[in-house]
């Protein structure tokens, strides 16, 4: 079953990377949106079934943690996986990140990390879909 | 301290570049800087246990062939000017994410702001050599295939010994 997708970035160039990166993998992608802040990406969860968030954390207007949180405190948002893609390397905020549940990948990423970090998610659940 | 700072910079700037954009480059003390007069900059402010400020310079005739690798794209496709100036924001952004925890150790928290460009020689001048501002603690040229880029590390102060990365000396 394909994916539907949205990428929070506040870079074009960035999105444009991860969304050609995933277009490339053998990965069975759906929709695709783009945001460009936190706040935008909240909206396009409003209007879209989106199964997955690949989501930057320093962005103006909203950063993608504010995000993470408004999307747990919403029942419609909260069991959406996210990969948190950013150049954070404070071990602090990290596993802060980590502890709400979303996946993290560190920038600059080879195009096999964020293929295999979406692949693990899919597979996840799917496995889930078949355990209920 | 300087010159662990440059060897910082210069390796943190060697990845980036290698794993964002597929350039090799590598660090040059000879080089002479960017001639500011045909070069674009960006920069990023950041705070945390040190405040300050990163600039990169490009000259011009890089930025196509550095927007062009991170999108993937075919020889016949060009990259627009806001892709190109998005692209060195971008790059800018990840040198100065990956420099902080290794100069100040990983638990350190940085904030960083959002990446600007400066487009105008006089305003990249007025960047990175301002008379009445102390000179940057670290600044490194990397040579390029088709080129090269400078980067300048300005900070407010001094950077606290101790951290994982530079000190104490």
């Amino acid at each position: 079953m394909a994916i539907n997708l949205l990428i929070v970035d506040d870079s074009a160039v960035m999105r444009a990377m991860i969304l050609k990166i995933i277009r490339m993998s053998d990965l069975s992608i759906g929709e695709t949106h783009e945001a460009a802040n936190g706040r935008e990406g909240l909206d396009a969860l409003d209007q879209h079934w989106i199964d997955l968030v690949i989501l930057d954390i320093n962005m103006p207007v909203m950063g993608g943690e504010e995000m993470i949180d408004h999307m747990l405190g919403n029942p419609e948002t909260k069991d959406i996986p996210v990969v948190v893609v950013s150049t954070e390397g404070s071990e602090t905020r990290i596993e802060r990140i980590t502890k709400k549940g979303a996946e993290f990948i560190h920038k600059p990423f080879t195009p096999e990390i964020i293929s295999d970090a979406v692949r693990n998610i899919i597979e996840k659940g799917a496995d889930h879909a078949g355990s209920t | 301290m300087p010159d662990r700072l440059n060897q910082i910079l210069s390796r943190v700037a060697e990845e980036t570049l290698g794993e964002l954009a597929f350039i090799f480059s590598f660090f040059d003390e000879e080089t002479e800087p960017v001639p500011l007069d045909d070069a674009v900059a960006a920069s990023i402010s950041f705070t945390g246990p040190f405040s300050g400020f990163l600039v990169i310079v490009v000259p011009n005739r890089v930025l196509p062939g550095l927007t062009e690798n991170m999108l993937g794209l075919d020889d016949e496709e060009k990259a627009t000017l806001d892709q190109q100036y998005d692209a060195l924001k971008e790059t800018i952004n990840v040198i100065c994410g990956n420099a902080l925890p290794v100069i100040s150790g990983k638990q350190a928290l940085f904030d960083m702001g959002t990446p600007k460009m400066i487009t105008a020689s006089a305003a990249i001048q007025e960047a990175v050599r301002k008379e009445d501002r102390p000179e940057p603690v670290s600044s490194v040229s990397l040579i390029l295939e088709n080129g090269q880029c400078d980067l300048f590390l300005f900070v407010d102060g001094e950077i606290p010994t101790g951290a994982d990365g530079v000190g104490p000396d």
